[in-house]
């Protein structure tokens, strides 16, 4: 049974311009802030590396800011601090609440808004021993050749279970990314692709440093399915922004994450508008987010379930958002 | 009813006296021993779930610089297992691997990683066989079979009758049958196995620390499986962090740490992973009740049918006994004149399966609670009624032969019913709230030992010194439960000495007496017992002593407040310390004994395994359980829990307390959200992420009420506190969702997507029965 570490290397850089470097120096190199992700799959043996690079002394990447531009949110700042941020808990409720979602006052104590973002896929056939994936012949993701979760098709289903990502997303949240070409943004959307064995599309030695979000009027919450009310990965997530038209018209942006390999930003639903019925409205949002995701059984939970749930919550939200 | 004790130290409340060590984390647990030179050992666990092996290569492991021992099965010939008629198991697999998980070898390296790296170069082939899962796969015509002596993969039948079922069921008004499907679940206690071995090669001795609920069950197989002679062994347990069960056999970890120790003639430290302790297991058993109960017009119990399958695991353990408590403890709750029972427990290709916290009783006593919760409604019967109208009368024996002593199940229905103000809000609750209530019973040991010696059941020792210091010694394991705590009360009563004069030495084969070990909760009644009548005995060396000093009749004596004195006398009292060395100068070092043995009208009738479920007192318990439904998810959400146990006499009530609510706490993982999970025999469960212990989040306010019954052979009255109160919960908590929603659940755990799933195959049918 596996659990001791490997050997590797450690580098504390000081700077995101040190840290990038340090990333340069081992092609197995990987970044770690909080580590409550990393790890934890360093143990189950899932992560061979010879340099470990701890962002844990850069402290521009901890800076967490309001102003007229909006919300500035280094990477480094833990998920503790974020939801008590007193700007975040003003304006922006989906964020306050999808970072006390996650896991244990502990590990939001350390781990961090970067770390979310950037937490790996998990499946129930990956996140075990050394022994158990080899018992069972490894999977698509690492080391096998089969996904068995989905034999017969070609790629990997782990999901991807952060809490935070589609929080950011409804507010139109973008990330600044830092490499070795220098500074990027994009869209939060545009770090994830739809693969498990592969669901960020960072390039090598590239670093998210901050996300920004324009400043919103937008009512917002965060839902998870969970059976626990603490630890447990979403089973599904669920995050909503509504903005206020004319008087009883409503706008959503609803994102979801849990269900697939990468959080996803759903395209519509067409504002609620003036005279609409609420009900058929709202039953209407529950199936447009039932076909929207398509949960795999990468959890002990059935996939059935964590569709119907997450579209339940998700209906009953949007609701609250209208009514509350 | 006998009024309870008012002393100065047994009936009130003490924080635990190791409780200190514990939450400041200076407690020295058995992982938390490793020194330098300790190796580190490792285990290599079968990668399939049932084959013979062909061939086990160690020599490239051997051969890797810093491994100083490899074992294998051809290094331990000798079986073991807790029950002597079923000793089925080989701490490496010998022959065949029965479960994906199973130890088939060990390595003993100088750190973790060449171990590990070792385990990599050990060369295994197998050739695989068919699997069962379940009982159905495995009682199937032509199925495999786990063990050679055991046709039809049948670990254990019972079959029992007492009374006359038939004429029960023709006399009754109302007849039901359910089925009830429960699944597994382990332990899941805060620490993680660990094994301590230090082989001394040059005087053949082996030393093991341990985390064991049963030191003295490990001792003897550590002796049987390494071939020593017992007196070469010294075995110790060191503060335990949690057993619930899955420490009350000897497990393979304990004796591979032995082995590897004496094969590298050094310490080893067997530490394993969360993983690993899962695989372990020893838990409740994955089992299906059939229940069919009879009832009169006013719901007296005229008639039960019970049939029970358990999913046993690929060793026996302690399985026979399980299947026999489930049948048992059908008796001895309320008057229940005819039953009959049939049960099966069945080997599966799985981890083996054993004791846990309410042994055996658990499932049966919640398709009870839940059917008659059921019948109840039908027969228009409030369900405190129909429970009233079953009470039995101490003393009493059942119709299995359990004596029952002392019953205050009455005073504990009255109390739960009265705090939950059922009677104005149960049937009145707002939509998707509900109110359940169930009781619940349990043994206060079992009257007879798995290894029955014609030793009494418990030995304490007690020693007093120049220092004026009380020391007690004995062999339980404090597991959490209190029980160092609940010796030294029961001292310092006796005595009249404050609870600081007294040091309580505990679990080390080579100091304190032997003792059976801390499980089906014996140890309050059997140990308590034990430390009252040595306690007595010091105190008599004692009143000798000071009623010499005080030239008076040593009946005149008493002793409390730490003096001796002649009540009404002109004497001045005699300190304690002053008595002690007057009491010393006579003999020297006093050290004295105090011991227990189960009275024989305990220990149950006469037929094949009536011993078990035989016990001194029951503990009896009712609680009621408010919870809300959320009925587009699924969830449920435990609003308030009101317990009542009647523990006999509670030595003490803060320790009860803390029982009951850890009881109830566990009731509520199982019936919520715990279960074990297996993919072809690949536990997907073993981590605490995956195997949903609630969290404090889901921990509800808990009103606890303890009722005192006094029992006739209990210490001060008592009976045991820790397991009674936990079978009542789930059902309890099925019978709150029927309040609410009108589900009838027939399965455990109601996680959310098979309530959901119920519900919505609920509304079809609702649906096609409006259609038609």
């Amino acid at each position: 049974m596996s659990n001791a570490l490997p050997d590797f290397d450690l580098l504390r850089p000081q700077s995101v311009e040190e840290a990038v470097a340090a990333l340069q120096t081992s092609p197995s190199a990987r970044l770690c802030a909080g580590g409550t992700d990393l790890i934890v799959n360093m143990r189950h043996g899932l992560v061979e590396l010879e340099t470990l690079v701890d962002l844990g002394a850069v402290v521009a990447m901890k800076r967490l800011e309001a102003d007229a531009a909006g919300l500035h949110i280094g990477a480094g700042v833990t998920l503790r601090d974020l939801a008590e941020s007193e700007a975040v808990s003003e304006s922006y409720t989906a964020i306050r609440q999808a970072a006390l979602a996650v896991a244990g006052p502990g590990h939001r104590a350390v781990a961090t808004v970067g770390g979310n973002l950037c937490l790996e896929t998990r499946c129930l056939y990956y996140n075990q021993s050394h022994w158990w994936r080899k018992a069972n012949d490894f999977c698509l993701k690492y080391r096998g050749e089969t996904c068995h979760v989905a034999p017969t098709g070609n790629r990997c289903r782990a999901a991807f279970c952060g809490d935070l990502a589609p929080a950011l997303m409804v507010f139109g949240a973008k990330i600044e990314i830092a490499g070795p070409n220098g500074i990027r943004r994009i869209a939060l959307p545009d770090l994830y692709r739809e693969d498990g064995a592969d669901h960020l599309t960072l390039a090598a030695c590239e670093i998210i440093t901050a996300i920004h979000i324009a400043p919103s009027k937008a009512k917002s919450g965060y839902a998870k399915v969970r059976i626990r009310g603490a630890i447990d990965f979403p089973l599904a997530g669920v995050a909503i922004a509504c903005e206020r038209g004319s008087p009883s018209a409503r706008s959503f942006r609803i994102a979801v994450t849990g269900t697939n390999s990468c959080p996803l930003l759903l395209d519509g639903p067409a504002p609620l508008a003036d005279g609409d019925d609420p009900d058929a409205y709202f039953g209407a949002l529950n199936k447009l987010v039932q076909k929207a995701v398509s949960p795999q059984r990468t959890t002990t939970t059935g996939a059935h379930y964590r569709r119907l749930a997450v579209a339940a919550l998700a209906a009953r939200l949007a609701k609250e958002l209208v009514d509350g | 009813m006998r009024e309870p004790l008012k002393g100065h130290a047994a009936g009130r409340s003490v924080a635990l006296i190791d409780g200190i060590e514990k939450v400041t984390g200076r407690a020295v647990y058995t992982a938390d021993m490793e020194t330098p030179d300790c190796l580190v050992g490792r285990i290599l666990r079968s990668p399939v779930s049932h084959g013979r092996i062909v061939r086990i290569d160690t020599a490239r492991a051997a051969a890797l610089e810093g491994v100083l021992a490899v074992v294998t099965g051809a290094d331990c010939p000798h079986s073991y297992g807790v029950i002597p008629i079923a000793m089925n198991e080989y701490p490496l697999a010998r022959g065949k691997v029965r479960y994906r998980g199973e130890p088939v070898a060990a390595v003993a390296a100088r750190d973790a990683r060449t171990a590990e790296q070792a385990l990599e170069l050990i060369e295994l082939e197998i050739e695989e066989l068919a699997a069962s899962y379940t009982p159905e796969q495995s009682r199937a015509a032509g199925a495999e079979l786990l063990h050679d002596d055991k046709p039809g993969n049948i670990e254990r039948e019972v079959h029992d009758e007492f009374g006359d079922p038939a004429a029960g069921f023709a006399a009754a008004a109302l007849v039901r049958e359910a089925t009830f499907k429960c699944a597994e679940v382990n332990h899941a206690q805060m620490e993680p196995h660990a094994a301590l071995a230090e082989y001394d090669v040059s005087r053949d001795r082996l030393t093991l620390h341990s985390v064991s609920q049963v030191p003295f069950y490990l001792h003897l197989t550590l002796a049987r499986c390494l071939d020593l002679d017992t007196s070469r062994i010294r075995v110790l347990t060191p503060f335990v962090g949690g057993g619930f069960g899955a420490r009350t056999e000897t497990l393979n970890f304990e004796i591979i740490a032995a082995l590897l120790a004496r094969k590298a003639g050094a310490r080893v430290m067997l530490r394993l992973s969360r993983e690993e302790s899962f695989l372990t297991h020893r838990g409740r058993p994955d089992t299906e009740v059939s229940l069919k109960i009879g009832l009169a017009k006013d719901g007296r119990i005229t008639a039960v049918q019970c049939q029970v399958v358990m999913s046993g695991g690929a060793y026996a353990g302690y399985g026979l006994v399980t299947i026999l408590y489930a049948g048992a403890l059908l008796h001895g709750l309320y008057h229940t004149p005819a039953v009959k029972y049939d049960g099966y427990r069945v080997y599966t290709n799985h981890p083996p399966c054993g004791a846990m916290r309410g042994h055996g009783t658990v499932d049966v006593r919640h398709a009870f609670e839940c059917l008659l919760d059921r019948m109840a409604r039908a027969l228009g019967l409030d369900p405190f009624a129909v429970r009233r109208v079953n009470f039995l009368g101490a003393p009493t024996t059942t119709a299995n032969g359990l004596l029952v002593n002392s019953y205050g199940l009455p005073e504990c229905l009255d109390k739960v019913e009265a705090a939950s103000d059922w009677r104005q809000r149960a049937g009145r609750m707002e939509a998707g709230r509900g109110l359940g209530m169930a009781c619940s019973h349990y043994v206060s040991g079992a009257a007879k030992p798995v290894h029955w010696t014609g030793e009494p059941h418990a030995v304490v020792a007690m020693k007093l010194d120049f220092d004026g210091a009380v020391t007690v010694l004995t062999g339980a394991s404090d597991i959490g439960q209190g029980s160092t705590t609940m010796v030294a009360l029961a001292a310092a009563e006796i005595l009249g000495i404050d609870l600081g004069r007294i040091r309580v030495v505990t679990n080390d084969s080579a100091i304190t007496p032997k003792d059976n070990g801390s499980y089906s909760s014996r140890v309050t009644f059997m140990v308590g017992n034990a430390a009252i009548e040595a306690a007595r005995a010091l105190r008599a060396k004692l009143v000798a002593a000071a009623a010499k000093k005080l030239d008076a009749n040593p009946d005149d004596i008493e002793c409390a407040g730490e003096t001796f004195f002649v009540p009404g006398g002109s004497q001045s009292a005699l300190p304690f310390h002053d008595v002690a060395l007057a009491a010393l100068a006579e003999e020297g070092t006093i050290t004295v004994k105090g011991t227990f043995t189960c009275p024989p009208e305990a220990q149950g009738g006469k037929h094949r395994g009536g011993a078990v479920g035989s016990t001194m007192g029951f503990s009896y318990a009712a609680q009621v359980v408010e919870v809300a439904v959320d009925v587009e998810t699924g969830r449920i959400t435990v609003e308030k829990v009101w317990a009542a146990l009647d523990c006999g006499f509670a030595i003490n009530p803060l320790a009860v307390e803390g029982q009951i609510e850890g009881s109830v706490w566990m009731g509520m993982g199982q019936a919520l959200c715990e279960e074990t999970r297996y993919t072809e025999g690949l536990a997907i469960h073993a981590n605490l992420l995956d195997y949903r212990v609630p969290t404090i989040v889901e921990s509800p306010e808990i009103e606890v009420q303890i009722v005192e019954s006094i029992d006739p052979l209990g210490p001060f009255g008592a009976k045991e506190a820790g397991e009674g109160a936990l079978s009542g919960f789930p059902p309890a908590l099925v019978n709150a969702v029927a309040d609410a929603i009108g589900l009838e659940a027939d399965f455990l755990p109601l996680t959310p997507d098979r309530v959901l799933d119920a519900l919505i195959k609920a509304r079809r049918a609702a649906r096609r029965k409006a259609a038609s």
